[in-house]
Order: C-alpha cells, then sequence, then structure tokens
C-alpha cells in the first residue's frame, strides 16, 4: 500500500489563451509573473488575413505570432484576462486576440505544504 | 468551492470598462448564389480611425528606433562629454555630427527592417530548399557566393573606405592605396575570404567537424604571413588593417544570412537539429579568412606596384578632386555606395530563388517594401557613417593625445602631466570598450544562449562581463599601441598564441562562444567609431597608421571567454570531485 501513488486534481481551473506578436509575448509573461502568476507556456506560431487587410498598413504587422497559454482559477478569470490584455496592447488593431476555455480538470505536482495548507482551511472553514 | 468576494475588491479588480458583443454581429455573412453555392467573399479593408494608425505605427516605429538609439546616444553622450570636460574642447561642428547620428540611427532601423522583410525570406527559402534541388558542390558554390555578396552588404564595411581617407599617402602608401583606389579590390577580397569561410562552415555543419583544427589552419598562415611581414617596411604598415579587417565583417547581414543557408543544409541531410551548437564557428571562421585575404592582396600589392606610383595616383586624384564629378558628392555617393551594396546580392538571390529553385516568394508586397527599406536604410547609414560617426571618432581621437602631448588642434595642450594624461586616455579607452560592448544587443541573445548551453553554469552575465572586459583591455592596448609607437603584431602574436594554448585545452562548447564572441559584438555603430577615433589618434600623434585596436579588440575577449570557460570547468570538476568523495566515504 505504501508504494500506492497519489494524485491531486485541480477542479475549477479555465484556461486563457493569448495570441499576440512574437515581440510582445515578454511583455504579457512579465505583466503575470508581477502579480505572481507562473507557468504560463508560449509556443511559436504564425498568423493570417490582418496584413492583407491592413494595406499598406499591414508591413507594421508581424505575422509571426506567441501563443500564451495559462491556466488560472476560474474566479481570477476576470482579473488576470484583463492585465493580459492590457499588457500584450491588444485594443490596437493588429495586435492580437485572446480568449477563455472551461477546462474540466487538470493536474501537475502540487507540494505537500500547500495541500496541507488548502485542507486546514477547509477545516476552519467547516468548523 | 464557494468563496466570498467583497464587492469592493471586485469593482477594483475590474479596471477596464467591458462591452459584450455577440461574435456573429462580427462574422462576415455567407453569400450565396442563385444555386445556394456560397461565393467568395470580397476582401474588405480594414478601415482605421487616425488614433488606431498612430497606434499601430508608434510601437512599430518606436521600439525600433529605439534599439538603435540604445547603441548609439550613450556612446556619443560619452565621446561629447568626455571631450567637453576632460579635454576642456567644445564639440567642432556638433550639430553637423548630431545630424549625421541621427542619420545612423533613422538608417540601420530602416537597414535591419529590410533585412529582416526583405533579405531573410530570401535566406531561409534558399537555406532549406537548395540541398534538395542542387548537389553538394552546387550548394557551395552558392554559399560562397553568397559570402561575397553579403559583405558588399554590410553596413559597417563603408566604414574601411571612409576610414581611408583619413590615411596619409606620403607615410603609408601601400595603406592609402589599399583603401582608397584599391579599395573595392580590398572589400573583394575580405568578400572571397568570407565566402570561403562560408564554404567551410557550412560543410562543418553537415560533417560535425570541430572547431579547434580549422582556427589553428586557417590562423596559422594569417600569422605567419604577417611575421614575414613585419620585417618589410612597406607590408608592416598593412598588418593592422589585414588583422582589422576580420572584425569589420561579421556584422548584421553576414551572420544571419549565412547561418541560415548552414542551418538548412545541415537540416536537409538530417544533422545539426541534434546540436545546440549549430549556429556557431561561423563568425570565427569569417572573421579569420578576411585577414588572410587582406594579408594575400596586401603582398600582391606590394610585388606588382610600387610607392611612386601610388603617390603620383593620390596626386592626380587630389588634382582630379578640386572639381569633383557629381557622383562623387554627398549625397550622391552615398546613394551610389548604398545602392551598390544591397542590389547586387538581391539581384543574386533572386536568380538563385528563380532559377535554381523555380519557386516565388510568397509575400512579395512585404519582400519588396524590405528591400526597399534596406537599401533606403544603407543610403541614409552612409551618410551618418561620412558625417557622424566617422566625424566623431576622428575628432575625440585627434584630441585625446592633447591630455599627455603637445597638438596643433588644442592650445593648451599637454593638459596633464605625461603620466596622468597617457593614464586619462588608457581609461578613456577601456571605458569606451566597456560600454559600448555591454550596449551590444547581440551579446546579450549570445550570453542567453550560452547559459542554457552550459545548463546555468556560465552565466549570462559572466560572459557579457567577460566580452566586455575583453574588449576594453583590447582598445586600451590599441590605444597604448599608438602612443607609445610599437607594432600591434607585438600584441597579437603573443595574445593569439595564448587564445591557441587556450583553445586546445578547452572544450568544443567553449571553443566555440569564444571564438564567436568576438565577432558579435563589433557592430556597425562600434566598428566605424572605434576605426575612425584610431585613425585620427594616430594622425595627432605622427604614427604612420592608427588600424590594429578593432584586432587588439577581437582577440581580448577570445582570451577573457576562455579563461573564464576553463575556470567553470574547473570549478564543476572540483564539486563533482568532493561529491564523488562524499558519496565513497559514505559507503
Amino acid at each position: 500500500m505504501a508504494s500506492r501513488r497519489s494524485m491531486t486534481t485541480l477542479t475549477d481551473v479555465a484556461m486563457i489563451t493569448c495570441v499576440v506578436q512574437r515581440d510582445n509575448a515578454d511583455a504579457v509573461t512579465n505583466a503575470l509573473l508581477e502579480i505572481g502568476i507562473q507557468g504560463a507556456s508560449v509556443h511559436a506560431a504564425m498568423g493570417t488575413g490582418v496584413r492583407e487587410r491592413l494595406g499598406v498598413l499591414g508591413v507594421a504587422v508581424d505575422v509571426e505570432r506567441s501563443v500564451i497559454s495559462l491556466m488560472v482559477a476560474r474566479d481570477q478569470v476576470n482579473r488576470i484576462f484583463e492585465r493580459m490584455y492590457l499588457a500584450g496592447r491588444l485594443d490596437t488593431p493588429g495586435m492580437g486576440f485572446m480568449y477563455v476555455t472551461p477546462l474540466l480538470q487538470a493536474a501537475t505536482y502540487v507540494p505537500p505544504h500547500v495541500l496541507e495548507r488548502v485542507a486546514q482551511e477547509r477545516e476552519l472553514a467547516g468548523a | 468551492m464557494a468563496r466570498e468576494i467583497r464587492f469592493g475588491d471586485f469593482v477594483q479588480a475590474i479596471s477596464v470598462d467591458t462591452a459584450h458583443v455577440r461574435y456573429a454581429e462580427l462574422m462576415p455573412q455567407p453569400l450565396f448564389d442563385t444555386q445556394g453555392r456560397e461565393v467568395p467573399q470580397p476582401m474588405q479593408k480594414m478601415r482605421l480611425r487616425r488614433m488606431d494608425v498612430y497606434r499601430l505605427l508608434q510601437p512599430y516605429i518606436g521600439s525600433r528606433f529605439f534599439d538603435q538609439a540604445r547603441a548609439v546616444v550613450p556612446l556619443a553622450l560619452y565621446l561629447a562629454l568626455f571631450q567637453y570636460f576632460v579635454l576642456q574642447h567644445s564639440v567642432n561642428d556638433a550639430a553637423q555630427i548630431a545630424g549625421g547620428l541621427l542619420a545612423v540611427m533613422v538608417g540601420l532601423m530602416l537597414f535591419m527592417e529590410g533585412l529582416k522583410l526583405g533579405l531573410m525570406p530570401f535566406g531561409e527559402a534558399i537555406g532549406s530548399n537548395l540541398p534538395r534541388k542542387l548537389p553538394l558542390p552546387g550548394v557551395l558554390l552558392v554559399a560562397f557566393a553568397l559570402g561575397v555578396g553579403v559583405t558588399f552588404a554590410e553596413p559597417a564595411i563603408g566604414a574601411l573606405q571612409v576610414a581611408g581617407s583619413i590615411v596619409d599617402p606620403a607615410k603609408a602608401p601601400y595603406l592609402y592605396t589599399l583603401l582608397n583606389d584599391r579599395s573595392g579590390m580590398t572589400v573583394l577580397l575580405v568578400g572571397l575570404g568570407v565566402g570561403f569561410a562560408a564554404v567551410l562552415g557550412t560543410m562543418r555543419f553537415l560533417y560535425g567537424w570541430s572547431l579547434k583544427p580549422m582556427i589553428y589552419i586557417s590562423l596559422a598562415p594569417a600569422m605567419g604571413l604577417s611575421i614575414v611581414a613585419l620585417f618589410d617596411e612597406n607590408l608592416s604598415t598593412i598588418v593592422g588593417l589585414a588583422w582589422d579587417s576580420g572584425a569589420v565583417t561579421t556584422g548584421p547581414v553576414t551572420v544571419p544570412l549565412v547561418l541560415a543557408l548552414g542551418i538548412g543544409v545541415a537540416a536537409a541531410a538530417g544533422k545539426g537539429a541534434d546540436s545546440s551548437l549549430s549556429g556557431f564557428g561561423i563568425v570565427t571562421l569569417a572573421s579569420v579568412f578576411p585577414i588572410l585575404g587582406v594579408l594575400l592582396l596586401s603582398y600582391y600589392t606590394v610585388w606588382t606596384v610600387s610607392p611612386e606610383q601610388i603617390l603620383e595616383a593620390a596626386a592626380a586624384m587630389k588634382q582630379a578632386s578640386t572639381e569633383a564629378p557629381w557622383y562623387s558628392l554627398t549625397p550622391w555617393n552615398e546613394i551610389i555606395l548604398g545602392v551598390r551594396a544591397i542590389v547586387p546580392l538581391v539581384i543574386f538571390l533572386v536568380l538563385v530563388l528563380v532559377f535554381v529553385l523555380r519557386e516565388r516568394l510568397r509575400d512579395a508586397f512585404i519582400t519588396h517594401y524590405g528591400i526597399v527599406l534596406a537599401v533606403v536604410g544603407m543610403c541614409i547609414f552612409n551618410i551618418g557613417l561620412t558625417y557622424g560617426l566617422s566625424k566623431l571618432g576622428d575628432q575625440s581621437g585627434s584630441l585625446i593625445p592633447g591630455a599627455f602631448a603637445q597638438i596643433s588642434a588644442m592650445e593648451a595642450s599637454p593638459l596633464y602631466s605625461v603620466a596622468v594624461g597617457i593614464s586619462i586616455a588608457a581609461l578613456f579607452a577601456w571605458v569606451l570598450g566597456l560600454g559600448a560592448t555591454l550596449a551590444e544587443p547581440a551579446l546579450n541573445a549570445l550570453g542567453m544562449t550560452v547559459q542554457n548551453l552550459t545548463n546555468g553554469a556560465f552565466r549570462k552575465s559572466m560572459l557579457m562581463y567577460a566580452v566586455a572586459f575583453g574588449v576594453g583591455t583590447g582598445i586600451m592596448i590599441g590605444v597604448l599601441k599608438l602612443i607609445f609607437g610599437f607594432h600591434i603584431m607585438y600584441v597579437l602574436i603573443p595574445a593569439y598564441s595564448l587564445g591557441l594554448v587556450l583553445t586546445y585545452f578547452s572544450t568544443e562548447e567553449f571553443v566555440n562562444v569564444a571564438w564567436d564572441s568576438a565577432g558579435v559584438t563589433t557592430g556597425p555603430v562600434t566598428v566605424p567609431l572605434v576605426l575612425a577615433m584610431g585613425l585620427g589618434f594616430g594622425n595627432a600623434l605622427g604614427s604612420t597608421e592608427g588600424f590594429g585596436i578593432l584586432a587588439a579588440a577581437s582577440i581580448c575577449p577570445i582570451v577573457a571567454v576562455l579563461t573564464m570557460g576553463l575556470y567553470v570547468q574547473y570549478q564543476a570538476h572540483k564539486e563533482d570531485q568532493e561529491l564523488e568523495k562524499e558519496t565513497n566515504y559514505g559507503v
């Protein structure tokens, strides 16, 4: 029994995916790190469409994109979503877009002391 | 898990006005013809408010301009303030120099963007497709031609010509002719050297050769020829130029374009992807072979042309220059130089793409835009080179000797006693090298790569400081060479020998990084400035030639990084041994 391995499943998780111009990816991930959000993954990608539709101004748009995806607790989605939106300057044409997807469940390594703390907090709430 | 949130916290957290729109309201409605089939939509141009245009263009232009300003402004300020406070001499033609520096920044900004959009797509397309269409000798031929072409397109190469106009034909006739009436030949030989390096570098990617034997093989003849040249009065003036030309070539055009081809070839052969070092080494080769090329050219020139012929030609040119034709006047001269630098390279790339690869570029408009930017940027940069960088460097270089010697340009000279003055000059040179290197963005990137490569054992800051320390020391040695008038080979021979010995003992990774670090640091801003400073300095002191500073600034960081690498290796080794001891005792 002692060798039995355990897994902690995380619930109430959402994924924010944010597509920005390659050079702006650092701005977004740094804005996340500033408020202590870690674990954003960045993929390289190519975009299409905006450059063509902007005409001559399209030269200012970099088609090489970074796709930043990040898991957040569902009750913090709005706060982080807005922070990423502002850091990525998505209120400007050609900069990119972002969306939130609900996740059914997620799992990763959770340090034991964090699990203990959660358990304690639950006990307190129950009592 | 239920959770309560205070409404106030919620309102504070939501700081952005949000509006909700159904996405269906934004999507174009499908169009159908009478049979109910969907028909293509006409593409609608996006309409932008003026505010949006500004917000789109501002970061695009701003960030690119700032990249260049970060390299130019601190250096220029340092030179100007030093001149004003320490040498107590205001900057002559300050407005013209400021305009020139602005032209350098704008020109480099346009050029770098043009390089990325206009030339790199060719390099990538050719690199990934050429090996499939041509047998190896054909690929190597293209690599060779590309190496020659990119040398002409390198912005810093124009600095050699500008520097040539400062050389006095009576003192160093062969140096004068190689940089003036024969400058095309010199650049061609440098280009042949780079072409040769591109071929060797590509084969290296393909067969995974070690860099070490290549360094030995290429440096041995260069050092041999230089030592022989030392004993010839005419040849010894050119040795400094030859070793400097290596540092000039490896700039923002050569490195990425030649790399793209080499990596493409290696990837097509199914190799290279596994090696994290695949990008390294080519910079080193591209800075050693031009040295050999220029040395050979100087031997040939000394053998075939007499000094009298050169002096006659120089005198004739001087006479002719009183009624200079329109094409040798600013801005036409700079524009012709700029067009001549880029257009042949572009034509070559297009020919390879169309006739060998039989392909078309995907995004033709953007590529054309990039090529136009590159040409315009090169022309503006050339103007800035003449009136900004070279002028400023020449001016500070010619005034610094006033700190310790009597010079005609400064009435109060010498300003300080000999010992203090020379110390000031040396310190000035050291700080200049240190600052210019730390500001170089390419070094930052290299540092990141090295940190990843060594799993953090060789930290980024360690590499940056080692290189900057090396460059600073190198420039200081170069300046001392001018002050005390010894030949630069007396520095280069021991330094390169030390470098070779350290290379022998180092691992392949550190050898690659160290030898590349020198080429990476000498960018299009530092090179012209330091070249002009050295020449102005040399002229003010009456020495025959001011070359050799860049060469010293190339080898010193190599030695510094190799030493640092050996130290890191030693530390890691010691830790391993201690760990082993502990585990042994534990058992």
